[in-house]
């Protein structure tokens, strides 16, 4: 979000949980490199300091962000989220992102959008779509191109189910290497996902058995350790067999 | 604008129409099949009369308090219940602090119903002085998560906490003998509610345009079901109450299916509300004896109503109260002291003791059970010496008399199939 200078050390506190109130850099004694903030951090005259509790990541070059599992969802600049529409403007689709605020998708943020061809969305279409910014106070905008303005996955989800869970469990599903259990289910079972890094998620396959399966497995699978998900997923697919 | 619309729940046109799909291959969302229920867990507070009970994620609180106030004039012999039902904010974000609103009303209406119309609750019992005191029953319930099916819940939490509510005994005492005592509860034995049938309500859902009919929706199927139908009813067989407010049509075949399935369904809730409470009055009577008070009627006459249910209860209590006991035995209880065997002993031996040994054996059953989960094997036999001193003073009772020969016939049945098998 914002550019500053920096060192080449990261902080100390990379993969430790840290709470409101730590300092994680102090960029008096760093040269002039940027680094990149992401949720949960704050930036205070020369010092970063944390905002959520969580844990603190980081990613080469130099970026830096505090992960948390909350049910409910903070939006940040850069997520792909599910969205589901609520009500029509002129200028935009009000759309309702599991935030403290409904967000904005103008009408003409899809791919070759112009005033002659603008979406009909009924009310409760389902839609997965790209914050373009979240500032705090404001609506968030939304958009459904990536940032060269291609349409890239962005838009309307047809028929299935769209199943809740929580931030932390969104960004497992979405880490590489990939979730265990979507592994594991995705060798037995055919189906498509959508994940929302705000707390939802979309599944969609040819039989509703398989729908619910797959999103009941991985809603139960969020609580359990390890072995335990490979034990219930045995389980799960032996009684499917 | 912006905030009420975020609060209420958005459904998606996927998810309807999933649905409805799912359910013509007779599968939910949650994996359960049409006519599932969801899992039902009962818990008791550390007072009497309060009860929590959790249908999946619906949870609701319910607390019975009772007073003394001056009966209705058309009344005079009757005492009177009435039940107050709070939403809490944090069930839903739909729901506002402050007056009721329309679903919140229905709602205490139809518990109401079924327990007024029925006449569940025995309110002539309830008489002190006739047309001077009565005692008002207050039924509290708190819905503390919605997660669906708010009906059955609450009417569960309400029934469970009926059953365990214990109000003060009443004596007639001053000078002239005209002044009404309340006795406190560690003085004198608190008396249970006479209930005469417990009325469960089974609601239905009514989904799509082929009368798909599921039973517990889930907070989700209520948003997209055209209509509900709540029909409470007793292990009797009877109809209790009946409420279809608005919604789609049904066809008259496929209520008489719900009704036989909710009499199905409202057989096994009263079973788990009764099994649940037996294994209360347990842990209730454990806990009057540690605090080393006298055992009196009230261990008679909570029996009565244990032993009142028919044999197949009373199987099904030999075989689930170990499973189902809640962990909730004395032994951890800060407050209990345990029983002093030799204490107790010395005080038995000064009394008479020839037991009705019908009695003793339902309550063995039961007691044993809990005794061994909580490890105070050697504390039984003095155990049953109390309960025999109990069941020995309530001779002087006029009422439990004449009832008494009819039970010790059914005990008799009872034991008579347990020796044999």
């Amino acid at each position: 979000m914002e550019a500053k200078p920096s060192s080449n050390l990261s902080s100390k506190f990379v993969d430790q949980v840290v709470v409101p109130g730590d300092v994680i850099l102090d960029l008096s004694s760093m040269a002039n490199q940027t680094i990149k903030l992401g949720g949960g951090l704050r930036q205070d005259g020369d010092s970063i300091s944390v905002m959520k509790a969580g844990t603190l990541r980081f990613t080469k070059p130099n970026k830096y962000w505090v992960e948390s599992s909350h049910k409910r969802y903070v939006p940040c600049a850069g997520d792909n989220v599910l969205g589901v529409v609520v009500d029509t403007k002129p200028e935009n689709f009000l759309v309702d992102i599991r935030g403290p605020a409904l967000a904005f998708l103008p009408v003409l943020a899809f791919e070759g959008g112009t005033r002659r061809n603008i979406p009909k969305f009924e009310v409760g279409t389902l839609l997965y779509v790209r914050v373009v910014n979240a500032n705090t106070g404001m609506n968030p905008e939304l958009s459904c191109m990536d940032a060269s303005g291609k349409a890239a996955e962005y838009g309307v989800l047809k028929e299935g189910y769209m199943f809740e869970s929580s931030t932390g469990l969104s960004r497992m599903l979405l880490s590489s290497p990939p979730y265990p259990v979507l592994e594991a289910l995705g060798k037995k079972l055919s189906f498509e996902i959508a994940v929302g890094i705000n707390g939802c998620f979309w599944v969609n396959a040819s039989q509703s058995s398989t729908v619910i399966l797959v999103g009941n497995a991985i809603q139960k699978s969020e609580s359990l350790s390890m072995v335990q998900q490979k034990i219930y997923l045995e389980k799960l697919l032996k009684s499917i067999q | 604008m912006d905030q009420r619309q975020a609060n209420s729940l958005i459904m998606t046109v996927n998810e309807k129409k999933f649905i409805e799909s799912a359910l013509l291959s007779d599968i939910r969302v949650d994996g359960r099949r049409p006519f599932d229920y969801r899992n039902l867990t009962i818990r008791f507070g550390s007072e009497d009369g309060s009860s929590e009970v959790q249908l999946g994620h619906t949870q609701v609180i319910g607390f019975v308090s009772a007073q003394l106030i001056q009966p209705y004039r058309d009344r005079p012999t009757e005492g009177t219940f009435a039940i107050y039902i709070e939403f809490s904010p944090m069930a839903d974000p739909s729901f506002e602090a402050g007056r009721p609103g329309e679903t919140a009303v229905e709602l205490g209406q139809i518990v109401d119903r079924g327990l007024r119309e029925s006449r569940a609750i025995d309110t002539e019992s309830l008489c002190v002085v006739a047309g001077k005191l009565v005692w008002s029953i207050r039924i509290d319930l708190h819905i503390i998560d919605n997660g669906g099916n708010l009906v059955d819940a609450a009417n569960i939490a309400a029934l469970a906490a009926l059953s365990t509510f214990r109000r003060p005994e009443c004596t007639f005492g001053g000078e002239d003998g005209q002044e009404v005592i309340v006795n406190p509860p560690d003085l004198w034995e608190p008396l249970p509610l006479i209930i005469h049938h417990l009325p469960v309500a089974v609601t239905f859902g009514f989904i799509g345009k082929e009368n798909n009919v599921v039973i517990d929706p889930t907070h989700y199927e209520e948003a997209v079901m055209g209509g509900s139908m709540t029909a409470t009813l007793n292990t009797n067989g009877d109809i209790c109450a009946i409420q279809k407010a608005g919604g789609d049509g049904v066809l008259q075949s496929v209520i008489m299916q719900c009704l036989r399935i909710a009499s199905v369904k409202a057989g096994d809730i009263t079973s788990k509300i009764k099994n649940a409470g037996s294994i209360d009055v347990a842990k209730y009577h454990m806990e009057r004896l540690t605090l080393g008070s006298d055992v009196s009627t009230a261990g008679h006459s909570n029996m009565e109503i244990g032993s009142q249910s028919n044999e197949r209860d009373e199987t099904n209590k030999k075989n689930t109260t170990a499973k189902g006991f809640s962990g909730r035995p004395a032994s951890w209880d800060p407050y209990s002291r345990g029983v002093d065997g030799d204490a107790l002993k010395a005080s038995l031996a000064s009394r008479v003791t020839a037991p009705p040994d019908k009695h003793i054996k339902s309550s063995r059953q039961v007691k044993a059970d809990v005794a061994k989960s909580s490890q105070r094997s050697s504390d039984t036999n003095s155990f049953q010496e109390a309960k025999k001193i109990g069941l020995q003073t309530d001779e002087s009772k006029t009422l439990k008399d004449a009832v008494k020969p009819r039970q010790k016939r059914r005990i008799n049945k009872s034991t008579s199939n347990s020796a044999a098998t």
